[in-house]
């Protein structure tokens, strides 16, 4: 298996009686990149993330993670990932340490207390570390499921819905550390239902709806849906400046709403000052231009539907 | 096996037991209560100031003839009580394991702790030490108790009957086999239920052999010996065996994660 594959899935399939949870998934996750993994309720997310961490058997098919095959070496697997449930799942009587340390022994870890204590400092949590968890908030409860998950370095994080139901600011520190563990080179496999979130902290996502739909790059996935739009507002739109606009050969479609013209363009970057120029040779008063961006739910919304089709069950 | 990680787990399962209350009143209670009532019969019948004779005792066993018919009563009555501490281990167990489990499902802590590289098997033994170890020594302490006490109060025909090789026997060996049994039913029980009292209740069903074994001695049908004791073992360990094996059968991480209710 290529090492630069973390995650490596071969038509990988679960089924719980009759019930189709995850088919024929087939996918690659690389070293050190966000890869979120989007879907309605119900598509196989968690099913998704119960077989990458070997929490649960595949129906059919293969995967392999850090190199490690699924049902061969899945101790291996487990020593490798680190994982945040959908509820943080922690024991409420027990103080901070107490959890950690658990889990640090668990794990192996080799120096448990200064484990334990980094991750509680870097989470904002050791002033807090003799007190049971049950007292704890929901956003420090969720920071330490986080630090469980990372208390033994592993290569590979599962975050599972990991800013559902917190407040705003809760779910902005939570956001603000996995942007954090980003930097440090880490794979994070990130199931979520928050949109935004994807779209700002992931390399790569794929959409699921028991079979995988889509993969890419948030940006290639807007691209190959929609292609790319300028916007220019102008103080009037006169008929010599759309004829200019219209006359240019790489411009694909225009529309206007009001005094702005939106612009279909391959390449933006290289045909803007062309267009810009014309524009004005043409006695148009441009106030401002900008690129038509589509948010990542018009995307998600777009893609399911069009793996509406091909879902089997 | 991994010894440090079945160590990890029981020092959390026993860090966990001890905040909380219900389990530690629990766990005092009835040992406490059966202290008290066995050392309170023997020391109210004594200092009562009646007689009493052969036919007050009703039906003695044939071995206790020969004693004073109090001294016969008493030691009938230790019988009695000694069999309700041989259920401390059955009640106590359960409710430990089923709280640990059934709580783990209630807090959702379960996943997580699946998800580490702990064998099932290692994360059994270490919920089965953390509810067996406490229960059986808290039922050897009250026994302990029970016999310092007894050294006081009771005549000493009485005394040596309550040390006698066949509770001895039963403390030593019955008592963690019917802790053990107690504790694989309370796997079983968790895997279907959501309340550590109904398993305490469906596991209660093992109780009924014990208790009519203390009738049958009660009754002057049987005199405890050695040999009864030893083969009671014997079937405890032999219905211990299956029990475990539906336990591990259920305890599996796709079972405990997909099916557990």
């Amino acid at each position: 298996m290529n090492e630069v594959k973390v995650i490596k899935t071969q038509g990988l399939t679960k089924r719980f009686g009759d019930n189709l949870a995850v088919e024929d998934l087939t996918l690659d996750v690389e070293r050190g990149e966000v890869f979120a993994f989007l879907g309605p309720n119900g598509a196989g997310k968690t099913t998704t993330v119960r077989l990458l961490t070997a929490l649960i058997g595949p129906t059919a098919g293969r995967a392999w993670v850090n190199g490690y095959e699924l049902g061969q070496d899945d101790m291996n697997i487990r020593r490798g990932v680190g994982i945040l449930t959908e509820a943080p799942g922690l024991y409420e009587r027990l103080d901070a340490v107490q959890n950690l340390t658990l889990y640090a022994r668990l794990y192996e870890v080799e120096d448990v207390t200064g484990q334990v204590e980094k991750y509680l400092r870097l989470l904002g949590l050791w002033e807090r570390r003799d007190e049971p968890v049950g007292g704890f908030s929901k956003g420090m409860k969720q920071k330490l499921a986080i630090a469980r998950a990372l208390l033994h370095e592993p290569p590979l994080l599962f975050l599972d819905e990991p800013t559902a139901a917190l407040d705003p600011e809760a779910a902005r520190t939570v956001r603000d550390f996995i942007t954090q563990i980003k930097g440090t080179g880490r794979t994070i496999f990130l199931c979520t239902h928050n949109l935004d979130e994807a779209d700002r902290l992931a390399d790569r996502i794929g959409v699921i709806k028991q079979r995988l739909v889509q993969v890419d790059s948030p940006a290639n996935l807007r691209r190959s849906l929609y292609g790319r739009r300028v916007v220019v507002h102008l103080v009037t739109v006169t008929e010599a400046v759309r004829a200019a606009v219209g006359g240019l050969p790489f411009v694909r479609e225009v529309q206007q709403v009001d005094n702005t013209l939106v612009i279909g363009l391959d390449n933006p970057e290289e045909q803007n000052p062309t267009l810009v120029e014309r524009i004005v040779g043409a006695g148009g008063a441009i106030q401002f231009v900008t690129e038509l961006r589509h948010s990542l739910e018009d995307v998600y919304f777009a893609l399911l539907e069009e793996g509406e089709g091909e879902v089997t069950r | 096996m991994n010894g440090a990680k079945i160590r990890a787990v029981v020092d959390k399962e026993i860090a966990d037991a001890r905040k909380n209350k219900m389990i530690i009143i629990s766990m005092a209670l009835v040992p406490v209560l059966l202290v008290a009532l066995t050392l309170g019969t023997a020391y109210f019948m004594l200092n009562s100031g009646d007689e009493m004779d052969e036919s007050d005792v009703g039906i003695i066993p044939a071995e206790l003839r020969d004693m004073d018919p109090m001294h016969a009563f008493l030691m009938l009555m230790n019988d009695q009580y000694l069999f309700y501490f041989l259920i401390i281990p059955m009640m106590m167990p359960v409710y430990i394991a089923a709280y640990s489990i059934v709580g783990e499902k209630e807090t959702k802590s379960l996943e997580p702790l699946l998800a580490t590289p702990i064998s099932v098997w290692e994360l059994l033994v270490a919920k089965s030490i953390a509810a067996v170890v406490p229960s059986v020594i808290l039922t050897w302490l009250s026994f302990i108790v029970l016999v310092i006490g007894g050294y006081f109060i009771m005549p000493e025909p009485v005394f040596l009957g309550l040390i006698r090789p066949v509770w001895i026997v039963g403390m030593a060996l019955l008592s963690p086999l019917l802790a053990l049994l107690s504790v694989f039913s309370g796997v079983i029980a968790s895997s279907r239920i959501n309340d550590p009292r109904t398993a305490q209740q469906v596991t209660g069903i093992f109780i009924v052999p014990i208790v009519a074994l203390s009738l049958a001695v009660l009754a002057g049908k049987i005199f405890l010996s050695v040999g009864v004791v030893i083969l009671a073992s014997a079937v405890t360990l032999l219905i211990d065996c299956v029990v475990l094996y539906f336990a591990v059968k259920l305890f599996q991480r796709e079972t405990i994660l997909t099916r557990w209710k």
